[in-house]
């Protein structure tokens, strides 16, 4: 079944790693679309979150891959249904023409603050489950999104798990 | 101790038993070079023409020794003279340790002269790499180099290092190696079921790889395809690993492999695939490939499985360990009906052995006159192209480790440097290399290297003045528009071998072959053998690619 699957790494904090990573997955043609890099609270190591288009055959074979990496010490799906995964997105929306009470009122339903207002426009920023976030953009789209940036994905295991026991 | 950085290289390499580098020397390397000055009672150097060559030598030296090969060059172009070869050792799993010098540590990143960043080059055809800018990591990351490119699925692993690292001085202590184990990774009940697999198949192939080499397990798999009875069929880099001349051996699968391995592929219910990873010259068409059969697996890699096609069940570890734990739970079985099938079908090769005239001689012809004049444990090289199929279908491989090809990436102009590293490795042995005039013309100037050294080697020249196999491709597939594959050079190969202080020799039909070769092979120098074959001889049988058996070609033009 082809789908989107969370994919929690454990690397070493080495120069370099970023590229070892990427690297591989453009020469092995896989289709990510997202990733984020941070410290994972555990010395000497970063975690990155990446999220890759495929069926469950080709997240195994990039998992196995992502492994042969000497700087990688583990690599896991996150499964959707027993995963918190969030992200956060700023978004400026073009007021001209527009009910800016309107927008403010739609953007509530996603919790999204109110953190910058210019002369023609108006930032938000808001934080929740990768879908959540599309949600949001799709229903800002028709009041005009002057440009928007997305922190890519953050996600860990439910419960007591973690990707380093 | 207080010792430098290059003396810090060279008790390191004493430390992983390393007695043999190859290299070249330059500017960024001049420290490392040094202290090889000193250390010449313990490591021999042996100087190539070019780092192309000294990268092919260490990789020939690798494969035919199961020690881990050491090629030694420059910053910049001396780097990326390399690149070529460590792409073959990485697409084979070859176990070698390239080692860069780099411009000092503060003209690093300014483009300065000779400056190339090699870590970035070569992290896709690496299993992993180094850049050490602080003496104090060097001991430490040489040993972590040789541990990476020895363990697991074996392959290169490269050490950049600035040259002001190599003459900083640093404490040294020896460390002695721990052991490389590589656990089995399956549990009991993964065994039981590939077991049970193979106790319910009537019709059993193994197809094994060169895998089986790379983890000395040719004991192992020849008991373990004794106990199941089943007939062997070898991917190019696995020949070696399996005697020719056992009743089970088939010979070669894939694209230029036998009729039968191709009908046996087709015909079994199982297929049992030992370190070995299904590429397309051998799964041309991944959906049909053992279209009736189950497929079990044994390898270390787990990458491997799944990769190319879909398997039933699979054993993961070192195959020396786990051949040994499934031969032991396997029933003892019985296929005589099934194996006189398949050796009905070797019968059937419909491949002509007639040279095309009489003023050239046929390949098969000096292939066969070579193995009569060679032992079972004497070397054979080849380079890449049609000579090297001709040499992987007729050669009768009896020993592991006897045999160096680029099986995987395929690389014209291999053959030479491997054998300068497998003569250098094997002063007992003879080397033979069957190149080709393509191939040959790549990289011949390590011909100064063979004389430089008397190295025993003899080179085969199949010198059919075309590029054969290209040419092959263009007369099947491109209506005989032979665009770039007809060269018409005049090199006279036995000349030029002179020029290089080098005996040379010409064979001009099958009549002379066996005259010439006897000659050439009564002494212990190197000789060059001209050997004119036919423009028109073909590689056969040939699956075309992306296809199977059922549309194999056995003749052509």
């Amino acid at each position: 079944m082809e789908n989107k699957q969370i994919i929690g790494l454990l690397v070493h904090n080495h120069p370099g790693v970023l590229l070892r990573v990427t690297s591989l997955i453009s020469r092995r043609g896989f289709n990510i679309d997202s990733l984020t890099v941070s410290p994972a609270g555990l010395d000497g190591y970063s975690r990155m979150t990446i999220r890759i288009n495929g069926d469950d055959s080709k997240v195994e074979q990039f998992i196995s891959q992502m492994l042969k990496i000497v700087d990688v010490k583990r690599a896991e799906v996150l499964p959707e249904d027993d995963s918190v995964a969030s992200e956060l997105i700023l978004i400026k929306i073009g007021t001209d023409g527009h009910d800016n009470n309107e927008i403010i009122e739609v953007t509530a339903k996603y919790h999204a603050s109110l953190v910058n207002i210019g002369e023609h426009s108006m930032t938000f920023r808001a934080s929740g489950t990768p879908h959540e976030i599309d949600t949001l953009v799709s229903e800002l789209e028709k009041y005009g999104i002057l440009e928007m940036a997305r922190t890519g994905i953050a996600a860990l295991e439910n419960g007591d798990k973690k990707l380093s026991n | 101790m207080k010792l430098n950085g290059s003396e810090i290289i060279a008790e390191c390499l004493l430390e992983q038993g390393v007695d043999t580098v190859f290299g070249y020397p330059g500017g960024a390397v001049l420290n490392i070079y040094d202290a090889l000055y000193k250390y010449s009672d313990k490591i021999t150097h042996i100087l190539s023409s070019h780092e192309q060559g000294a990268a092919h030598a260490a990789d020939g030296y690798a494969r035919t020794t199961g020690k881990c090969g050491v090629v030694i060059a420059t910053s910049g172009p001396g780097a990326t003279n390399l690149v070529t070869g460590i792409a073959t050792a990485y697409m084979d799993s070859v176990p070698v340790v390239a080692i860069t010098g780099n411009v000092t540590n503060d003209l690093l990143a300014r483009d300065s002269f000779q400056e190339v960043d090699i870590c970035g080059i070569s992290m896709p055809i690496t299993k992993h790499n180094f850049i050490v800018k602080d003496v104090n990591d060097l001991a430490n990351v040489i040993r972590k180099a040789f541990r990476i490119a020895m363990s697991g699925r074996k392959g290169p692993v490269l050490i950049d290092i600035p040259k002001d690292v190599t003459g900083a001085i640093c404490e040294y202590e020896p460390v002695k190696p721990a052991a490389i184990v590589n656990p089995t990774v399956s549990e009991k009940a993964d065994f039981e079921e590939a077991a049970k697999i193979i106790a319910g198949s009537k019709r059993p192939m193994i197809y094994m790889g060169g895998g089986v080499v790379s983890a000395d397990a040719e004991n192992e798999v020849l008991a373990f395809a004794e106990k199941v009875d089943c007939p062997v069929a070898t991917s190019i880099m696995g020949l070696g690993g399996f005697p020719a001349s056992h009743r089970l051996f088939m010979g070669t699968i894939g694209m230029h492999g036998g009729y039968e391995t191709g009908k046996a592929t087709d015909n079994c219910d199982l297929i049992i695939t030992v370190g070995a990873r299904f590429s397309d010259r051998v799964a041309g068409d991944r959906e049909k490939f053992g279209k009736n059969a189950k497929i079990v697996q044994l390898d270390i890699d787990k990458a491997e499985i799944n990769k190319n096609v879909k398997i039933d069940s699979y054993i993961l570890g070192d195959l020396k360990s786990t051949l040994k734990i499934l031969t032991d739970i396997v029933e003892k079985a019985d296929h005589s009906d099934w194996i006189a099938q398949v050796n009905e079908w070797g019968e059937n090769s419909g491949v002509s052995e007639t040279p095309k005239s009489d003023n050239y001689a046929h390949p098969y012809h000096v292939i066969e006159a070579v193995r009569a004049l060679t032992k079972d444990s004497d070397i054979i090289v080849t380079d890449v192209g049609q000579h090297q199929m001709w040499v992987s279908q007729k050669y009768r491989f009896e020993e592991p480790r006897t045999w160096c090809t680029s099986g995987g990436l395929g690389t014209m102009g291999y053959g030479l440097g491997a054998a300068v590293g497998s003569a250098v490795a094997h002063p007992e042995k003879r080397v033979v290399l069957f190149t080709g005039d393509g191939s040959f013309h790549m990289n011949l100037n390590e011909l100064a290297t063979v004389c430089s050294y008397n190295l025993n080697i003899k080179v085969i020249v199949m010198n059919n003045t075309v590029l054969g196999m290209v040419r092959q491709w263009q007369k099947l597939f491109y209506g005989r528009r032979f665009s770039q594959t007809d060269p018409h050079r005049k090199t006279d190969f036995a000349k030029l071998a002179e020029a290089f202080g080098i005996k040379g020799m010409r064979i001009h039909n099958d009549e002379d072959a066996e005259s010439v070769l006897r000659e050439a092979f009564s002494t212990n120098d190197p000789v060059v053998i001209d050997c004119r074959i036919s423009p028109d001889e073909n590689v056969l049988p040939m699956i075309p690619p992306g296809k199977t058996v059922d549309e194999l070609i056995t003749e052509m033009e």
